[in-house]
């Protein structure tokens, strides 16, 4: 498949079931409710030393959030409930709690899942002092603090989730390949239920499973190094491709996760080939180890039909 | 699954018991058998009212007639829907746990006391010792969702402990006395010692403020996240059950707030939020 010039390899990303929920940060206004976000949802790239992976789904405005001030949806993924919740009362506690005038709720449905604490055990650090308020049968956390008052709702639902969706961006050069990524995480950031965890939504050190060290379960996927080729026994690259930079995708559901890669694809190949990435690869392990599998030509291929 | 339309026939004599009449309890039940209590005499429901089946997918029980003497109506019920149209006596949906109540005209004492769950509207006004716990019990509301359109009496949710009480109208002596939790909004006006020895829980008073008691204290810190929570949901349940008028634009308003009752340790707060 080839479109614009832009080949788009026979190929899969390999995603696995996690365990997410979104909260709603808000604030006085859209700034502090960022850096609230923003600190909540820091070093969290990979479930492989971070606990979780999160990020900044989306903006919310003033009419969408349950205080009436300007807020942000953000997502939270981890391996399993329990430490989701231990990643959700650290974060929460340290990052949104401290921060000037926020206040946070579960953005979910109450039904969609098992709850988990939100304000349940924070509010502890009221000494006493913390008020509960049971509002439309929500109960909410009232805990006295020098600015007045943090509000947060007592739990937030986990719901069944899917991480590592991923694409690879094959191109000629650094700033090709940059700019690529650039524009595909912006087009993928419209997706709704969806993050993407690393730095910019993009990593360059992608990872294939297992190491001559057997201490690391993960070391670099040297398929994909350019700097390797001719050097590791097995290359995916051509002498042409001098630069490969990853997105990856945790979303809610695996509808998600598969719009945002199509939002992501039909970026690159709108710019073409002559923009400098002229291939679309993913990242599996085979097939065997991840129970979704997103195929690129099927997933572009619906986009075009739909 | 049926429901039932009764309609009174004779004004009774005595008080009429008719705590074994609630839309569950009839729904598979021969409406006109169902034994009530005259005063001290046993006698069937069918033997004071009119009774027709209506077809409803749900409990449903639908009693009119001037009911003044007709007591612990819909008393403990759990389920469906009870409609009334006219006014009840004593003890009127006492524990009500679920379901939905409808009251169109005035209850007499003891209204709603120990509810539990459920809905209750009343077009009309509550008596005294609305919504109170039963003697010698340490709560009175613990649930549910309470609409007033009219005014209640003196001493109306004492020890309450959950649940949301809009009442549209004035509201006697002792409103919200001993309260524990649960949320309690007024439109009109309020008679002495609301909030006497209140524990927690918050009072609302959107109309005339009344000044806090001495043991109340001003908190001037700035709580705008709690009353936007507050009072949205309060102008929600206004505005399902038919009274958006009396509580209109409370959210916009910017309320005073004071936190007592301090006599008890009390850490209940009022919201004066009288328009300006």
């Amino acid at each position: 498949m080839n479109i614009n010039g832009v080949a788009i390899d026979e190929s899969f990303a390999e995603a696995f079931p996690m365990k997410a929920t979104r909260l709603v940060i808000t604030a006085h206004n859209l700034t502090w409710a960022r850096h609230a976000a923003v600190t909540a949802t820091g070093f969290a790239t990979s479930v492989i030393a971070c606990g979780c992976e999160a990020g900044i789904e989306r903006e919310l405005a003033p009419d969408e959030t349950p205080d009436g001030r300007p807020g942000l949806a953000v997502l939270i993924f981890s391996m399993s409930g329990k430490e989701l919740a231990k990643q959700i009362e650290r974060r929460v506690g340290q990052c949104v709690l401290t921060c000037p005038t926020t206040a946070v709720y579960a953005g979910l449905p109450a039904a969609a899942g098992e709850a988990i604490a939100l304000g349940k055990n924070l509010r502890f650090f009221g000494d006493g002092w913390q008020q509960s308020k049971m509002i439309a049968g929500t109960r909410y956390w009232r805990v006295p603090v020098m600015d007045g008052e943090f509000v947060a709702q007592e739990t937030t639902p986990v719901v069944k989730a899917v991480g590592g969706g991923n694409l690879l961006l094959l191109a000629t050069g650094t700033e090709e390949a940059l700019a690529g990524a650039e524009a595909a995480v912006e087009a993928m950031r419209a997706v709704p239920g969806i993050v993407m965890p690393f730095p910019g939504g993009v990593v360059r050190s992608g990872s294939k499973v297992g190491s001559r060290y057997p201490a690391l379960s993960a070391s670099t996927n040297d398929a994909y190094c350019p700097s390797l080729i001719g050097l590791a026994k097995k290359t995916d690259l051509t002498p042409d491709v001098r630069c490969v930079l990853e997105i990856v995708i945790d979303g809610l559901t695996e509808a998600d996760v598969a719009a945002a890669m199509r939002a992501g694809m039909k970026a690159i190949v709108e710019r073409g080939a002559a923009a400098g990435v002229t291939r679309i690869a993913a990242g599996n392990y085979g097939g065997k180890l991840g129970p979704f599998h997103f195929h690129l030509r099927r997933i572009l291929g619906e986009g075009a039909s739909a | 699954m049926s429901g039932w339309h009764l309609r009174l026939r004779q004004q009774p004599t005595l008080r009429l018991d008719l705590r074994r009449v609630t839309p569950a309890a009839l729904c598979n039940a021969d409406a006109l058998r169902v034994p009530v209590w005259h005063g001290n005499e046993p006698s069937l429901l069918g033997d004071w009212f009119d009774v027709s089946a209506v077809s409803s997918e749900t409990p449903f029980l639908r009693i009119e007639g001037d009911l003044h003497r007709c007591d612990r109506l819909g008393q403990g019920m759990d389920a469906g829907r009870l409609e009334i149209e006219g006014s009840v006596g004593d003890w009127f949906a006492a524990g009500l746990a679920g379901g939905e109540v409808q009251l169109c005209g005035n209850a007499g004492a003891l209204a709603a006391c120990a509810m539990r769950g459920g809905l209750l509207t009343v077009q009309g006004d509550l008596g005294d010792h609305a919504l109170g716990a039963l003697p010698g019990a340490m709560d009175g509301v613990i649930g549910g969702t309470i609409v007033v359109h009219g005014s209640v009496g003196a001493r109306c949710a004492d020890r309450m402990r959950r649940g949301t009480l809009l009442i549209a109208g004035d509201a006697g002596d002792f409103l919200a006395s001993r309260l524990v939790a649960g949320t309690i909004a007024l439109a009109g006006g309020c008679g002495a010692h609301a909030g006497y020895m209140q524990r927690r829980g918050s009072i609302v008073f959107s109309g005339a403020s009344p000044q806090p008691p001495a043991t109340f204290v001003p908190v001037r810190a700035d709580v705008r996240v709690a009353w936007q929570l507050l009072a949205r949901e309060i102008e929600r349940v206004a505005h399902a059950n038919g009274i958006a008028d009396a509580f209109a634009g409370l959210a916009r308003r910017a309320p005073q707030r004071a936190v007592g009752d301090l006599a008890v340790d009390g850490r209940g707060e009022w919201w004066l939020a009288q328009a300006l």
